[in-house]
């Protein structure tokens, strides 16, 4: 975690994330669209997705969150994001 | 440094009885439950939870350390740390405390995968867990669970409500029943069995709070601990390998000359020596990846245990055709390893496996 991840909007969240989607996949991911559905990920993508959100924001993705519907659109990404930030925790 | 420290202790528990524990295929539990309540066979574990906290590096490492001296002890390491991590990831805080706890506490885990239908198709596993009012029960059948023997807790994934689910399944439980796999190919001290599972009635506490989740992406999370940590314990074959084949070569003489004159013996050296290394290289980047909670740590591994288990199976092959008679005789450190990396190039996804992930990120990486 560093700095300057405390003050992060979910439009900054998104924009993160659709970036480091993009960079992994080639393609731009409206913030709606399922990623699972699209058949564009591999079979280890969505460990690397998990890993990913924690190391860029500074967040313990586990237990109950550890869900795929978290992970399933640039939009339940950045709301899983929000929500553990600011102290949510559906591990406990 | 701690992980001398640990290494040592890993050694002198260890001392010249890894050639006895093959042999008889079986290393006395005393000694691990040991080694366990030291945390030494999880040693990534966070202090909070009993843990020696190394880094995944560190705890690398003390793998391939561990793996040059006895492989059949390094799977156990790997069984247990793969439990812990799946508890750490898949567990509440309730769980985790509780469970990881025991692990630092000398009591022994296995993780169950495998099943007679499900070896590299992994998803087409049969064991169900479904809840039963305020219980769970678990039924199913598992094969070739490493430690499974030793274990008393068995890690188990299964099918739940149209996803995965992790119970965790004392092996004293009613219906649970443990069979060793007899005189495996390698790891012989392993603990392999076969695990039955009927009807196996628990409290809903111990069903991992991840419950429902896909499968794939429940075994993916857990591998990829398991493939590192496999990926380290080649290292630990080829480097006992290395030290075996650099010593006889110099100490032998054939045709009036040292082993190591010998140009055909000269490049075994060598190309064990290029196997070391990069396998060495692939893990450490691959733990780097880790350590930094980089999401590259998931292709790494694989790629990692890909080249380390290949490189061991080739490398420990070669030490055999240069020992020759003298690594021969059962329980020997270079036949172990010829047996032992025999394995690795089949457990934690097999080669074909390995290439079929690596294969298919490849191709989305190149866009």
């Amino acid at each position: 975690m560093t700095d300057s991840t405390t003050d992060l909007t979910v439009a900054d969240i998104e924009q993160r994330v659709g970036e480091f989607l993009e960079a992994k996949t080639r393609m731009t991911w409206e913030p709606e669209v399922d990623l699972f559905a699209s058949g564009a990920v591999s079979s280890l993508f969505a460990m690397e997705l998990v890993v990913f959100v924690e190391s860029t924001f500074g967040v313990a993705v586990e237990g109950t969150d550890l869900a795929m519907d978290n992970f399933r659109t640039v939009r339940t990404m950045s709301s899983l994001v929000t929500r553990l930030r600011t102290g949510g925790d559906g591990g406990a | 440094m701690v992980l001398d420290a640990l290494s040592a202790l890993v050694t002198e528990t260890v001392a010249d009885a890894a050639s006895e524990w093959d042999v008889a295929g079986e290393i006395p539990i005393d000694v691990l439950r040991g080694l366990g309540a030291k945390g030494v066979l999880c040693a990534e574990v966070n202090p909070n939870f009993g843990g020696l906290g190394l880094s995944g590096t560190e705890n690398g490492e003390l793998t391939a350390r561990t793996g040059a001296l006895c492989s059949s002890l390094r799977s156990v390491m790997t069984s247990q740390g793969m439990a812990a991590w799946t508890i750490q990831r898949f567990g509440d805080k309730a769980q985790r405390t509780e469970y990881i706890g025991r692990l630092t506490s000398g009591e022994l885990a296995a993780v169950a995968f495998s099943e007679p239908g499900a070896g590299s198709d992994l998803a087409a596993m049969a064991t169900e867990i479904r809840r039963d009012g305020e219980d769970i029960v678990v039924d199913g059948s598992k094969t070739w669970i490493t430690v499974a023997a030793y274990a008393d807790w068995i890690v188990v994934f299964g099918r739940y409500q149209g996803g995965g689910a992790v119970a965790l399944v004392p092996t004293s439980a009613p219906g649970v029943g443990v069979t060793r796999v007899a005189d495996p190919l390698g790891c012989r001290a392993g603990g392999h069995a076969r695990v039955v599972l009927d009807n196996v009635r628990l409290p809903a506490e111990n069903l991992l709070a991840v419950a429902g989740q896909p499968l794939v992406m429940l075994t993916t999370i857990a591998l990829t601990y398991g493939r590192l940590s496999v990926a380290w314990g080649c290292v630990g074959i080829l480097r006992a390998c290395l030290t075996a084949v650099a010593r006889h070569a110099a100490d032998r003489e054939q045709f009036g000359k040292p082993l190591l004159r010998h140009q055909l013996v000269a490049r075994h050296l060598a190309e064990l020596y290029a196997g070391e290394r990069t396998a060495t290289f692939a893990c450490e980047q691959a733990s780097r990846s880790w350590d930094e909670g980089s999401p590259e740590q998931v292709p790494a591994s694989v790629l990692a245990k890909h080249v380390a288990a290949g490189n061991a199976a080739r490398g420990a092959a070669s030490a055999m055709q240069v020992l020759a008679s003298a690594g021969a005789a059962g329980g020997h450190v270079v036949e172990r390893a010829y047996r032992d990396a025999k394995l690795m190039e089949i457990i934690e996804g097999s080669n074909e496996i390995c290439q079929l992930i690596l294969a298919e990120h490849a191709a989305i990486a190149a866009g």
